[in-house]
């Protein structure tokens, strides 16, 4: 039987999920009831989002020119967060569908996709889809995807995933032009794992695909090459798109495994799997460890009771499970009492992972405003990978501090090119290309500290561009700029908890936001109290909170001796929750208006 | 009955007390086995209109159950006073709006208190008033009644602020009553006054202080405008209706009170009362002194609050639920505080007053419970810091100790 291997790859909101149910159920996988939800996404939030967060693969089969084809569907993350899931998914496919929507264009996203793709040396069937929408101009997008892409825009396929127009010729073309998968190289057994999930009654299911050898079988004993762990498979099956037990997952065939893997962390998404007997010497290239990119704290919400930190604590744990693309350490802030600090991919990482613990944990948490992870070349020739500013060491010993670099793409309309290129000054961009895409839409290309897009640039984006701005991201390298850290004193003392690292150019203007923050959520006390932004041993910005000059109870008569009492005792309680920095209480509330993102 | 003085000691025919109440509602065995208090307060819970920065229970009633209050507390009266074995020292009517109950009401309610609240020699009976609602015909009731001291609710002669606190009396009303009570030979007028009104500025203040010097009361209460929890003041301040007083402007009316009353012979006996000082003395309100040296005190009519042998409570706040139950009264957050509890409360009362608390005492009073350290090193900290005053034997908050004192108190309760 013949077998391809593919992906389809997408813009958010392009129609993937849509497109991957109708091949379903035109392939007879599914029934149309059951195709009217969308299958392959199986999270609430992904649903929600319209993207998809955790790839995974369906085996259907199709027959084309009297041939029967086994067709492997291995679904891809949709977020350029997951660039590197991406990429090992695409690995273990031949050919990709890239899906751009008749009524939107190519969009940034799908040219990240189709590089990605190119890059793995797949082969791409490009579709227009939602052709049955008023707004669509197929031909149009084609000559988009032909002049931005290079794809001849004859060979693009107009579909409607909708009505189901355009998808039988799609399936023959996959049969038709997709390369079948390469024969083995070896007589070893080398697999892909391009994804995993954790199911709380079977533990870690591993997806991958058979490269080389004779395929796997129940009751194997396997070894991951990268992390030289070793399993016995007790489950072997492929998704139909229901799951199906099988003994065995042939050359080149796509499936899943159960092994008694306890924890997500034990398997690495792009590591290659071999047997125990007769390993193959050589791994699968592309291996690469996760990198977290974008750091912030997470605290329980209601602040210092243990309790609640203990259910963060379950939250975090539970979710690492299910995603072990994230970091999470016990973090203890002064301020904020007991949480964690936790790394991620990107952006919407970060998010979905914030979203997701509330959601499922059920747990409330307070996010601080991001940073991102910042290498300190010391005088004396080591280098210090840093999260957070409190962990900068003393200025002298620092040679350099450099950041992370990303290369973005923004695909806008052309009206609002000067808005944009305004934004990415503002923000360090250095301006690389521009390129015509088609009448009306331009795509600009930056390098830009990751720092300043981390922020609100997404948001910004969006407003200057009424919503169909688009923008990708990669991070590139560290680079050394003028970076400082600013301290904030607060009575002429430092507080760590409130330092940031931010480049010489905003440091004044980031530095006035932080103490205007301050100044409204600090009591008066009974002593005028200086508030001070230095770099250094130099102020660059100051505000002052006046002395209290007058709190008395005017009235306390017999009925009121009680409550007036609880009053005071709760005025005595809150201030022994403060954090005294010198002979300053700080309310919590101070540092959480501090850190939260909004320049309010 | 040969001995007695005092025939009005007879006992009680009522029922039980505990017979008729909820165990949760009743007083508890030792206050109700007390066989003496210091004083009594009596809440009227009437008012014409609700002041918006008024958080005591009052409302304006509609169903005209005036009656049926004055019945239901002389019954009460009846019942609960009897098993006490000496005279009061004071007793107090406050509200609401006393004074709104008419001249009829008060000449049946009256004899009741005379017989079953028989003050010591020398007595303090005080009755809070309306200026709009002083007639000289309830005046002359008043004090033929034993009425000797009548507190008037002035709060300013500006009509502008007292349209801010949606105060609704002519301001010449307050001479007008003033006048009457005096006539009828009430001893000690009271004025009631408030500063720190949204938009005042604090020559506007020193001209109500001076306009209320000038009808000779003997004593003066200064308020600083409070946001009570719950009152329409409050509720349009966060509206943004109008802007607080600077912290700024009120401490300086705070000060300049202090020291307008002291020129013309009121001495502070507390942070906001002043009594007027001549050679029989200083009028103080010997009843909210009660409040400020702990001493028990009973608590008539809803939402009254009570104090005796260590034990707080107040009457149920509804009027309706007050009336369901007769003769006693359903009380609710009864609280009998440990020694901990009673250190702190008497610290934060004590340092109301001039005077101040004793130095032996107050050592005593830091030294209770597990944080007596902190609360010596804080109190260390703040005579340290110029909070307190040397008078004698005594600790008293000094002057800029009293325009902090919550801060100061915070740290010692």
């Amino acid at each position: 039987m013949q077998i391809r291997n593919f992906s389809i790859i997408a813009h958010i909101d392009h129609g993937k999920s849509t497109l991957a149910d109708r091949l379903l159920q035109a392939t007879k996988a599914v029934s149309a009831r059951e195709a009217r939800q969308q299958l392959l996404d199986s999270m609430d939030l992904e649903r929600e989002r319209g993207i998809t967060i955790k790839a995974s693969a369906v085996t259907v089969h199709h027959a084309y020119n009297g041939e029967e084809f086994e067709l492997n569907f291995i679904d891809t993350p949709g977020h350029v967060d997951f660039a590197y899931e991406v990429s090992r998914a695409l690995t273990a496919c031949e050919g990709a569908v890239l899906v751009v929507d008749s009524t939107q264009g190519v969009e940034a996203q799908t040219v990240a996709n189709a590089y990605l793709a190119v890059a793995n040396n797949l082969e791409l069937i490009p579709v227009v889809n939602k052709i049955d929408l008023p707004a669509a101009d197929p031909e149009k997008v084609a000559m988009e995807i032909e002049s931005v892409l290079g794809i001849p825009a004859e060979e693009c396929i107009f579909v409607s995933a909708k009505t189901g127009q355009g998808i039988a010729e799609l399936l023959d073309r996959i049969c038709e032009k997709l390369p079948p998968p390469r024969p083995s190289q070896m007589d070893r057994l080398r697999a892909l794992i391009f994804d995993s999930q954790y199911d709380d009654y079977r533990g870690v299911i591993v997806y991958f695909r058979v490269f080389d050898g004779p395929g796997l079988r129940v009751g194997d004993k396997i070894r991951m090459m990268g992390t030289g762990r070793t399993y016995s498979i007790s489950d072997l099956g492929r998704n139909t798109p229901f799951p199906q037990r099988m003994k065995q997952i042939g050359h080149a065939e796509v499936g899943w495994l159960v092994a008694a893997i306890r924890e997500l962390g034990d398997v690495r998404v792009g590591d290659t799997i071999t047997l125990e007997v007769n390993p193959a010497e050589e791994a699968l290239p592309g291996y690469q460890e996760p990198k977290q990119m974008v750091f912030c704290d997470f605290y329980p919400a209601s602040g210092t009771e243990g309790s609640d930190f203990e259910t963060l604590r379950e939250a975090i744990e539970k979710l690492h499970l299910n995603d072990a693309s994230f970091t999470y350490d016990v973090q203890h802030s002064e301020a904020l009492g007991f949480g964690f600090r936790c790394g991620f991919l990107g952006l919407l990482h970060m998010d979905i992972v914030q979203e997701r613990l509330e959601r499922e944990g059920d747990v409330e948490v307070v996010q601080t405003a991001p940073t991102v992870s910042y290498m300190v070349d010391l005088n004396d020739g080591s280098t210090l990978e840093i999260h957070n500013p409190a962990d900068l060491p003393d200025m002298s010993r620092v040679l350099r501090i450099r950041e992370p670099i990303v290369k973005i793409e923004i695909i806008c309309p052309t009206e609002n090119i000067g808005d944009i290129m305004k934004l990415a000054d503002q923000r360090r961009g250095i301006f690389k290309t521009q390129r015509f895409i088609s009448e009306g839409r331009q795509m600009l290309e930056y390098e830009i500290p990751l720092a300043e897009i981390i922020y609100d640039f997404y948001d910004k984006l969006k407003s200057i561009t009424r919503g169909y701005g688009t923008m990708d991201y990669e991070v590139i390298e560290f680079r050394e700029d003028s970076l400082a850290k600013v301290s904030i004193l607060v009575n002429g003392t430092p507080v760590e908890a409130l330092s940031l690292i931010c480049h010489r150019s905003n440091a004044e203007y980031r530095s006035r936001i932080i103490l205007s923050k301050l100044k409204k959520q600090i009591d008066r006390h009974q002593f005028e109290i200086p508030l001070q932004a230095a770099i250094g041993g130099k102020i660059i910005a100051r505000e002052t909170i006046k002395s209290m000059r007058k709190n008395v109870l005017a009235k306390c008569y017999g009925g009121d001796v009680s409550r007036k009492r609880k009053l005071l005792e709760k005025q005595k309680e809150g201030k022994k929750r403060m954090k005294q920095v010198g002979s300053v209480s700080i309310p919590q509330e101070a540092f959480m208006a501090v850190l939260d993102q909004s320049e309010e | 009955m040969t001995t007695s003085a005092l025939p009005l000691f007879e006992p009680s025919a009522a029922p039980g007390p505990r017979g008729a109440l909820p165990a949760d509602r009743a007083l508890p065995a030792d206050v109700i086995a007390a066989d003496g208090v210091d004083g009594a307060y009596i809440h009227v819970p009437f008012c014409r209109h609700k002041c918006h920065y008024c958080d005591f229970y009052s409302f304006v009633d509609r169903d005209d159950r005036q009656d049926a209050f004055a019945s239901r507390l002389i019954a009460e009266i009846e019942s609960v006073a009897p098993r006490w074995r000496r005279p009061l020292e004071t007793i107090f009517v406050g509200g609401g709006t006393p004074t709104l109950l008419p001249p009829r009401i008060w000449q049946s309610l009256l004899p009741v208190l005379a017989r079953r609240l028989p003050l010591a020699p020398g007595g303090e009976f005080t009755v809070e008033a309306n200026p709009e609602t002083v007639s000289a015909e309830l005046a002359e009731v008043l004090a033929d009644g034993g009425v000797t001291r009548v507190s008037l609710g002035a709060q300013s002669f500006d009509r502008r602020h007292l349209a801010t606190l949606e105060r609704r009396h002519d301001p010449a009303s307050v001479e007008r009553s003033v006048d009457v009570l005096r006539r009828a030979g009430i001893r000690e007028v009271n004025l009631d006054l408030i500063f720190g009104i949204p938009g005042q500025r604090v020559e506007e203040w020193l001209r109500d202080l001076d306009l209320a010097l000038a009808l000779r009361p003997d004593h003066v209460s200064a308020y600083g405008l409070t946001y009570e929890p719950g009152t329409a003041m409050t509720m349009r301040l966060k509206l943004g209706e109008f802007t607080p007083a600077d912290d700024e402007i009120e401490a300086a009316m705070f000060e300049a009170t202090a020291d307008r009353l002291a020129e013309a012979g009121f001495e502070r006996y507390e942070i906001s009362n002043f009594a007027r000082r001549d050679a029989l003395g200083a009028r103080r309100c010997r009843h909210n002194m009660l409040y400020w040296t702990n001493r028990d005190w009973w608590a008539f009519g809803p939402s009254a609050s009570g104090h005796v042998r260590g034990v707080r409570w107040k009457n149920v706040p509804r009027l309706g639920d007050w009336l369901a139950c007769s003769p006693w009264s359903p009380v609710i957050d009864v609280e009998r505080l440990d020694a901990r509890g009673v250190s702190g409360e008497r610290i934060m009362l004590g340092l109301r007053l001039s005077e101040g608390i004793e130095a032996i005492e107050l050592e005593g009073l830091l030294a209770v419970g597990k944080d007596a350290p902190e609360r010596r090193a804080a109190f260390a900290r703040q005579v340290a810091a110029g909070l307190f005053e040397r008078r004698g034997t005594r600790w008293a908050l000094s002057r800029r100790g009293l325009l902090l004192a919550n801060e100061v108190l915070a740290e010692l309760i």
